[in-house]
């Protein structure tokens, strides 16, 4: 920001300068059975039909589902429906977008 | 994506589903979010897809998915 | 950099947003840094804040703006003292190029999205085909002219408040009615063609701006008509029968789900045709900006008003 001297010019960047931490993802359990596992439906149409299936094949495995819906594909699910997820699943699979 | 960025942030394993067309984009939002968020992709398109169609592409994901959620 | 800032009486590390679709807190001088770079004046600084915070709110949804496949972006129509006074077009080649301010504002409003947020596109922006005015899209509307009151006035300003009115739109699309005399053939013929907007199997789930020039303007201001009667009169004339948009009506595979055969519905929902005055004095002309998904699950128009 500074050019208080007249001979000297400074570049600005137009970008956000900033890189994200980069994080691990989590620890992953060594198998689904006896776990809850989340689906959350982002509201497009047909994922309803996917999860239907991933849901047969997941109770099939022995691992219990919880199904879920965000209110809109357009914006990221309101952070009431995270926490539920957070507290009530072992892992979640969001589908599908397209 | 900033969904199961937010809820592997509270500690639970996730992974999304696209399709195929969003590979790239997925990427460039992951290195955005700072976290490699796993996803699996499904062969665009959906939107005209039979019940039966979405029910191939499902089985044909669910080995991936449990990959993608289990420590393998 | 130095004069850029001096636009505005903001302080340059004030936070103006979180820009989508990283979420990136962006302050006053990185908003300046982009105005700079798009050829900005000092002047435009206060609407290009402002049609910032506009667009990251959470009614117009930027981040779905900018992810969707849909050929659609920020349009922004300015109204009140401050169009005039840092020379923004409201008359000929309104919705075209050759203007400083409209050309520049838009253009610094995208490159706060893609440098800052990181929507780039071909990266988080998904547009199968776009459109030209991604690369900025703002006007002015003629209020001086328009015998109606203002957009802004109708979204609840009044004339004395500057504010900028953000609006996700497609590209403008002519509408031709050259022989018209009456104010009911005008409606009838501007109807007939927002009829097809988006698709003529869309209905009320996508708002539209409709632009109307002077010598069209001139119709409805020579009968007496006010923006409340011109609105009734179009209205009768964009009800649907859903048979005839209904999945497979006419051998055609889209359309309305079969669950809602039977119903009449109306082309836009309440309030969700806007409608703008400008364009240059000479040609009967108005033109159509279609929308996008309406409401919470899309985007909603936005009105601010610019503060110094």
């Amino acid at each position: 920001m500074s050019n208080h001297q007249s001979t000297r010019t400074t570049v600005l960047d137009p970008t956000a300068e900033q890189r994200p931490a980069k994080r691990e993802r989590t620890a992953r359990p060594e198998s689904l059975a006896g776990l809850t596992v989340g689906l959350l439906d982002i509201s497009k149409p047909r994922g309803d039909v996917f999860l239907d299936r991933v849901e047969e094949r997941l109770t099939a495995l022995g691992a219990k589902v919880a199904r879920y819906a965000k209110p809109t594909f357009t914006k990221p699910a309101p952070v009431d429906l995270r926490h539920e997820i957070a507290i009530q699943c072992d892992a979640v699979i969001e589908a599908l977008a397209d | 994506m900033h969904d199961i960025d937010d809820l592997e942030r509270r500690g639970v394993p996730g992974v999304f589903v696209a399709s195929d067309t969003f590979t790239d984009a997925a990427a460039i939002q992951a290195e955005g979010l700072g976290l490699d968020v796993a996803g699996v992709f499904v062969a665009h398109p959906i939107q005209d897809r039979t019940d039966d169609e979405m029910a191939t592409l499902a089985d044909d994901a669910i080995e991936a998915l449990l990959a993608a959620l289990t420590g393998s | 950099m130095v004069r850029m800032l001096e636009g505005t009486t903001r302080s340059a590390d004030e936070v103006v947003a979180l820009i989508p679709p990283n979420l990136v807190e962006c302050t006053v001088e990185k908003v300046a840094v982009n105005a700079v770079m798009a050829g900005c004046r000092p002047e435009y600084l206060p609407v290009v804040l402002t049609a910032v915070e506009a667009i990251c709110s959470d009614e117009f949804n930027m981040h779905g703006v900018l992810a969707t496949t849909m050929s659609v972006g920020p349009v922004l129509v300015v109204n009140g003292p401050i169009a005039a006074s840092i020379g923004m077009n409201s008359g000929i080649n309104v919705l075209g190029h050759g203007n400083r301010a409209n050309a520049t504002i838009g253009r610094a409003v995208q490159l706060v999205i893609r440098n800052i947020g990181g929507g780039a596109p071909g990266g988080i922006d998904r547009a199968t085909l776009g459109h030209v005015g991604k690369q900025g899209f703002c006007f002015a509307e003629d209020e001086d002219a328009s015998p109606w009151n203002s957009l802004s006035e109708e979204r609840g300003f009044d004339r004395t408040q500057s504010t900028v009115t953000a609006f996700c739109g497609e590209g403008p699309s002519l509408v031709i009615d050259q022989l018209s005399r009456s104010p009911e053939s005008l409606t009838r013929s501007l109807a007939a063609s927002l009829r097809t907007t988006i698709s003529p199997r869309v209905v009320t789930g996508m708002d539209a701006m409709l632009v109307i020039s002077p010598e069209h303007m001139a119709r409805y201001r020579d009968a007496g008509w006010d923006r409340t009667r011109f609105l009734a009169e179009l209205d009768e004339h964009l009800m649907f029968d859903t048979d005839e948009i209904i999945v497979g009506a006419d051998g055609i595979e889209d359309g309305l789900p079969p669950g809602l055969a039977g119903h009449r519905l109306p082309k836009f929902r309440p309030g969700g045709l806007l409608v703008v005055h400008a364009g240059g004095s000479a040609g009967l002309f108005s033109a159509i900006i279609g929308g996008w998904l309406n409401g919470p699950a899309g985007s909603d128009p936005v009105t601010r008003e610019i503060t110094p």
